[in-house]
């Protein structure tokens, strides 16, 4: 394991041992909510039902619709604020 | 050495802010992961097109926007200039003021039996005009307690509204106990007597 890929890992393992993960996806979740991304999430997922038919739409169809649009539709303050609770953290623990 | 320490920090400041963004994206994902299952579970137990209603029923209940309607299309100045009558004296009353005047009229506000006496003790003064040039004036002039103002005391007592449920309770016991009920007699008439005074001059 290279130095850089054991630092990963005693990040990501650190970050979930100690609540931040979950804290971080719950402030993303409620910021996406807040700025309307979820809204207009689903409304992606509506065109995507009505165009598979109700009954037969799986998840499949969402995810591969839906990630990508996600990926690029997030705003950038978002970004920025997840950003810096994540530098934050880093500087406390990585090093 | 320091060069180098300095070019080790900045890769690994790279490092981390790349890490950083693998992080942010896994975040991501996950939240895109998230609200495709919530929908594709909303899908398949049918909750997920509950919120929307047909054209027409949103076109009834659109949100209305003239002048003079409020959203839901009601007239909302419309009681502004309506009068209603008022059961006890008759009168036409507006509509804003309908309550107070109830409540005055009946007799049963907080301040109604306050207003009451005050007009009777004026309505006393302007019956009384003629008699107070005999003996009753100098009684009324008296600051302590005197009959004419036990007189009047009790003439107050018996003109309020009979109907009313604020009748006092001394008026109730006056015919059975008037010995200790004299105090609360005395304490009221030097009042009464004051506003006497006052009007009679």
């Amino acid at each position: 394991m290279s130095k850089e890929s054991r630092l990963r890992a005693s990040v990501n393992q650190k970050l979930t041992e100690m609540g931040e993960r979950e804290r971080l996806k719950e402030l993303l979740r409620a910021k996406l909510t807040e700025c309307g991304w979820k809204d207009q999430m689903k409304a992606n997922c509506k065109a995507v039902i009505k165009e598979k038919g109700l009954e037969h739409v799986t998840v499949e169809d969402l995810v591969v619709d839906i990630t990508p649009k996600g990926r690029a539709l997030v705003p950038d303050s978002v970004k920025k604020e997840l950003l810096h609770r994540i530098r934050a953290f880093l500087a406390q623990h990585a090093t | 050495m320091k060069m180098e320490e300095v070019s080790m920090s900045s890769l690994d400041n790279s490092k981390l802010e790349a890490l950083a963004q693998d992080i942010l994206s896994d975040l991501v994902e996950d939240a895109c992961l998230g609200l495709c299952f919530e929908v594709h579970r909303a899908v398949k137990q049918g909750y997920f097109f509950l919120d929307d209603t047909d054209q027409e029923s949103m076109r009834d209940f659109e949100i209305v926007d003239q002048p003079g309607l409020d959203v839901f299309g009601q007239v909302y100045n419309q009681w502004k200039n309506k009068e209603c009558v008022c059961p006890n004296c008759s009168r036409s009353i507006a509509a804003s003021r309908f309550a107070p005047h109830l409540e005055k009229c009946l007799g049963m506000g907080r301040n109604s039996s306050r207003i009451a006496n005050r007009r009777i003790v004026t309505g006393n003064n302007t019956n009384n005009k003629s008699e107070s040039d005999q003996e009753d004036n100098d009684d009324v002039n008296d600051n302590d307690w005197s009959y004419g103002a036990e007189k009047k005391a009790k003439k107050r007592k018996s003109d309020k509204n009979p109907n009313s449920p604020r009748r006092s309770k001394s008026f109730k016991h006056k015919s059975s106990m008037m010995g200790p009920r004299r105090r609360i007699d005395n304490q009221e008439s030097p009042r009464m007597l004051m506003k006497d005074e006052a009007f009679s001059q």
